[in-house]
C-alpha cells in the first residue's frame, strides 16, 4: 500500500465513536500496517460534536489530517458537517436515520438539515446511506449503531474479513463482542453489490 | 525643600498602591514580600487580609477586581508557583478594576529554598512586567501598573528583589489618583474560560502583547540615558543601580517595563555605542531576547548567573570586556509579529452542537433553583461548567480548578455583601476548594458555596477522589465526608438530595436569608453512573400552552412540537421539567414496567 489513508469518525458524544475507532485501528494493525489514531476527549464528549481520526499505511507520520478518504458518521447532521473534510471522491458512510437534535434545533432557532444526499452529490462525495439504527436493533442493541456503520464502511476499506474479525475481538469487550459481530455483519451485508467499490 | 518620607521598597509599594486607589490587598507572607501587606493593613481605606496561600490570595484579588476595586496581591517568588494556575488563565480573562501581582524574588537565597527568576512568568503569561529599582520607583510604579492593567485589560506583574523590597530610600509622595467607578458587568465570553471562549481570548492575548510592546517603546519607564563612553548597559531593577555606579560614563537603557521589551529602544542604544552589556541577576532574561535580535552583547559569560550582584561584582565582571576590541556593528532584525490563527469557519447553514449537560443531570436542578433565588455564582471546572452556556447561562466565571470560592470571597468582600455565590464539584472541592473555604471562614467572607457532589470525577470519565474513596483499580478505600469536613472547619453546612427539587429549592432559599458563609452539599450520583430510568414523563396536551418554561432548563430530552412539547427517548425521568411547569402539563408516571 502506497501513501497514507485517513478515516475520520464523527458523531455525538456518547455514540461510541472511540470504540469504532479502536476497532478500525486494530483491524489496520492486523493487516500489518502502521496505524496512528487521535481523538479529543473531555468536555467535548458531553453531547457535543466529536471527531476521531484513524490513519494507516506502510508508515504513518502525523496523527491528524484535515481531509479524509472515508468519513464514518454515526449521526446525520454530523455527517453533513463532515462533507467539508472529505477528500475529492471520498466516501461518506452515514447513519442517515440517526438524528440527534442539537439544543438550537430543539428550541427552533435552527433547522435540522434534510438535504444530505444533494449536498453530498454537490460536493462530489459518494454517500453510503445506512439505516444503522435499524441494523443495530436487528442485531440486538441500539448501542451497536457505531459497529453496524463500521460494517457498512468496511466495504470501502481495503481490509480482509479475517482482519476485521481480529480487530473486533481485540477492541470490543468480550461481554458485548457477539452482538457487535452480528451488527458488523448486518452492516456489511446492507451495502449492495453495486455500491461496493 | 520637598516633603519626603523614608520608605523601604515594600512600604513604598503599599503606599503607592493606596495612592493609586487600591482598596483591596491580600497575600501570603514570604520573605522578602511580607511587609507590603503589613504596611497596607495600616493604611486608611485599604482592606488587607492574609490568605491561606498564594493561589487563594490571587483568586480572592480577582474577585475583588471583578467587583470593581483595584486590588494588590503580594507573595514571594516561590509563592507564584502556588498561584500559577489562576495566574496563567487570568492573562486570558483580564480584569475589571486594575490588578497587580507583586512577586518579590530572592537572588542569593537569603531566606528561600531556590532563587528562580520570576521575570520568566511575565513572558510565560504574556503580561506586562514592571521592575522598580528603588523605593521612589516602587511607589510611583504602582500607579503605572494599575493604569496599565485597566488600559490593556491584563494583570500586571510587579517584580522586586530583596534589595528593592528591603532597601530603603527617600520617597516623594504624590497626589492620590482619582478613579472612575468600574461597575461589574457580567460577560461569560470574557470570564468563563471554557474552550470555545478561551480560544478567542488567546488570540486577543497575542494581539495585546503586540500593543504592549508598542507601549513599552513609548513608555517613560524605559529610558535611554546618554553617556560619554563607547559602552552601553541594558538593565532593570536593582541591577541598574549597580551598573550606573560601576560605569558612570556609560550609556544606559533603563528598563522599568521589562516585559515586553522595547526592541526599537534597544536598537537606538546600539546606534550610540559599539559595546553593550546586559546587567541582570539570575537568568539571561533580557540578554537572550537581545541576542535574538541578532545583536552582539556581553552577558552571562561575564555576569554571574546565580546569586546577587553589586557594583563591584559588575565592575570586575565587565572591565575586561569594556577594553576589548568592539565587535563589528550589526543591524538588529526585529522578530515579525506572530501569525495568529483565524477562527474556523463553520459550514454555512448547519446548526452547531456544543456540549451540554446530560439529560437527567442534577446540576441542571441546582442551576434552576439558584436562578429562582437570583444567585449569580462564580463557577469552577468540571461538567457543571457547561451550565455557563445558553440556555442556562448559570455561571459568571470559570478561571481554574478551585477558583470559585476565593473569587466569591473577594467579590463579596469588595462589595460588602453576598453579591456572588460559588459552585464547585466534589472532586474540584477536594482538589483545591477546601483551602479556599478555610480562607473564606478565616477572613469572614459572606456567601453561599454549593458543592455539587455527584460522587465522582465525572467530566474526565468517572475517576475516584477522596470523597468517594474509590481507587484507580475501582477498589474502595477510606472516604472523606464533605459535610463533616465543613463543620470541622466551623462552616455552616447542610446536605440535600439534589434529585429532590423541592428540598433543593428550600435549602437554597433558607441559606439565602442567612448572614455569613454557608455550604450546601447537593448530593446525587452522576446520572451516567445510574442509568436506570427514574420515571416516565407524560405531556398533557390540553394543559400545555408552550410557554417555554421547561425549555429554559436546557434539557436535551425536551423538544417543542406543534402546540405542545415532546419528551424524547433521551429522557431519564428526573422530573425537573415537571417541577418548573406552572400549568401541571407535565406528569411523572413512574417507569413503564412498574419497577
Amino acid at each position: 500500500m502506497n501513501g497514507t489513508t485517513t478515516v475520520s469518525l464523527v458523531g455525538v458524544g456518547g455514540q461510541g465513536i472511540l470504540l469504532a475507532a479502536a476497532i478500525l485501528a486494530e483491524t489496520a494493525a492486523a493487516e500489518g500496517l502502521d496505524v496512528k489514531a487521535s481523538e479529543v476527549k473531555g468536555m467535548a464528549q458531553r453531547g457535543g460534536s466529536v471527531l476521531s481520526t484513524v490513519r494507516f499505511g506502510s508508515k504513518v507520520w502525523s496523527p491528524v489530517a484535515r481531509h479524509a478518504e472515508v468519513v464514518i458518521a454515526t449521526e446525520a447532521l454530523e455527517g453533513h458537517r463532515a462533507l467539508g473534510m472529505l477528500a475529492p471522491r471520498g466516501t461518506l458512510v452515514c447513519a442517515v436515520t440517526t438524528r440527534i437534535m442539537p439544543g438550537s434545533v430543539l428550541r427552533h432557532e435552527d433547522a435540522y438539515p434534510d438535504d444530505l444526499a444533494e449536498a453530498a452529490a454537490a460536493s462530489g462525495v459518494r454517500l453510503l446511506a445506512v439505516d444503522a439504527e435499524g441494523l443495530a436493533r436487528e442485531a440486538g442493541t441500539l448501542r451497536a449503531v457505531n459497529v453496524a456503520l463500521l460494517g457498512a464502511a468496511s466495504t470501502a476499506l481495503p481490509f480482509s474479513q479475517e482482519s476485521w474479525r481480529r480487530g473486533l475481538a481485540a477492541a470490543v469487550p468480550a461481554k458485548i463482542l457477539e452482538v457487535n459481530v452480528r451488527a458488523f455483519a448486518l452492516g456489511r451485508e446492507s451495502v449492495g453489490e453495486e455500491e461496493v467499490q | 525643600m520637598e516633603h519626603t518620607v523614608f520608605f523601604s521598597g515594600n512600604e513604598a509599594i503599599a503606599h503607592g498602591a493606596a495612592r493609586a486607589g487600591a482598596r483591596f490587598a491580600c497575600g501570603y507572607p514570604g520573605t522578602p514580600s511580607t511587609e507590603i501587606l503589613e504596611t497596607a493593613a495600616r493604611l486608611e481605606g485599604v482592606h488587607a487580609e492574609w490568605c491561606i496561600n498564594e493561589k487563594v490570595a490571587l483568586e480572592t484579588a480577582v474577585g475583588a477586581s471583578l467587583a470593581g476595586v483595584r486590588s494588590l496581591v503580594t507573595m514571594k517568588h516561590v509563592g507564584l508557583n502556588v498561584a500559577a494556575d489562576p495566574f496563567m488563565t487570568l492573562s486570558l480573562t483580564g480584569v475589571n478594576a486594575g490588578l497587580v501581582v507583586v512577586s518579590a524574588d530572592d537572588p542569593g537565597m537569603h531566606s528561600s529554598q531556590n532563587e528562580q527568576d520570576n521575570r520568566n512568568y511575565a513572558r510565560f503569561a504574556k503580561i506586562p512586567m514592571l521592575e522598580p529599582s528603588d523605593s521612589q520607583e516602587a511607589y510611583d510604579f504602582l500607579a503605572e501598573a494599575f493604569a496599565l492593567s485597566e488600559e490593556f485589560d491584563t494583570p500586571v506583574l510587579l517584580r522586586t528583589t530583596t534589595r528593592v523590597s528591603h532597601g530603603r530610600g527617600r520617597v516623594v509622595p504624590r497626589v492620590p489618583v482619582q478613579l472612575e467607578p468600574r461597575e461589574y458587568a457580567r460577560d461569560i465570553s470574557k470570564y468563563v474560560m471554557v474552550p470555545q471562549y478561551a480560544r478567542v481570548r488567546s488570540r486577543l492575548v497575542l494581539e495585546r502583547l503586540q500593543a504592549l510592546r508598542r507601549r513599552s517603546e513609548q513608555s517613560s519607564l524605559n529610558v535611554l540615558e546618554a553617556g560619554t563612553a563607547d559602552f552601553g548597559i541594558i538593565a532593570s531593577g536593582v541591577a541598574y543601580t549597580y551598573a550606573r555606579e560601576a560605569f558612570p560614563k556609560a550609556w544606559s537603557l533603563k528598563l522599568g517595563m521589562s516585559n515586553p521589551l522595547p526592541y526599537a529602544k534597544i536598537a537606538r542604544l546600539y546606534e550610540q555605542v559599539s559595546r553593550v552589556a546586559v546587567v541582570e541577576e539570575l537568568d539571561p532574561f533580557i540578554e537572550e531576547q537581545v541576542r535574538a535580535l541578532g545583536l552582539p552583547v556581553i552577558g552571562k559569560e561575564a555576569i554571574a548567573a546565580d546569586g546577587e550582584l553589586d557594583q563591584d561584582a559588575v565592575a570586575r565582571a565587565l572591565e575586561p570586556f569594556v577594553t576589548r576590541k568592539a565587535p563589528r556593528r550589526r543591524r538588529p532584525v526585529f522578530p515579525p509579529a506572530p501569525h495568529i490563527t483565524s477562527p474556523p469557519e463553520p459550514l454555512a447553514g448547519l446548526p452547531v452542537r456544543p456540549p451540554v449537560l446530560c439529560p437527567g443531570c442534577t446540576h441542571r436542578s441546582v442551576y434552576t433553583a439558584m436562578r429562582r433565588h437570583k444567585l449569580a455564582p462564580m463557577g469552577d471546572i468540571g461538567c457543571y461548567t457547561l451550565g455557563a452556556l445558553p440556555p442556562l447561562l448559570a455561571l459568571d466565571s470559570c478561571l481554574c480548578m478551585g477558583s470559585s470560592i476565593g473569587m466569591m470571597a473577594g467579590f463579596n468582600k469588595a462589595l460588602g455583601r453576598k453579591g456572588a455565590a460559588a459552585v464547585i464539584g466534589d472532586s474540584t472541592f477536594f482538589h483545591s476548594g477546601i483551602t479556599a473555604l478555610i480562607d473564606a471562614y478565616y477572613n469572614e467572607a459572606p456567601g453561599l458555596v454549593m458543592v455539587l457532589d455527584n460522587r465522582t470525577t465525572a467530566m474526565t470519565g468517572h475517576q475516584g477522589h477522596p470523597g468517594t474513596g474509590v481507587r484507580p483499580d475501582r477498589t474502595q478505600g477510606p472516604a472523606v465526608d464533605i459535610q463533616r469536613l465543613c463543620e470541622g472547619i466551623g462552616v455552616r453546612c447542610a446536605t440535600v438530595d439534589a434529585s429532590d427539587y423541592g428540598a433543593l429549592d428550600a435549602a437554597i432559599g433558607a441559606e439565602v436569608d442567612l448572614v455569613g458563609l454557608g455550604v450546601i452539599v447537593a448530593l446525587a450520583p452522576c446520572v451516567l453512573t445510574a442509568p436506570e430510568k427514574a420515571g416516565e414523563i407524560l405531556v398533557d396536551d390540553a394543559r400545555c400552552n408552550l410557554c417555554g418554561l421547561c425549555l429554559e432548563i436546557g434539557c436535551p430530552a425536551i423538544a417543542p412540537a406543534d402546540a405542545t412539547v415532546e419528551i424524547t427517548d433521551a429522557c431519564t425521568g428526573c422530573a425537573l421539567c415537571v417541577e418548573v411547569c406552572r400549568r401541571g402539563a407535565l406528569v411523572c408516571a413512574g417507569v413503564e414496567d412498574g419497577a
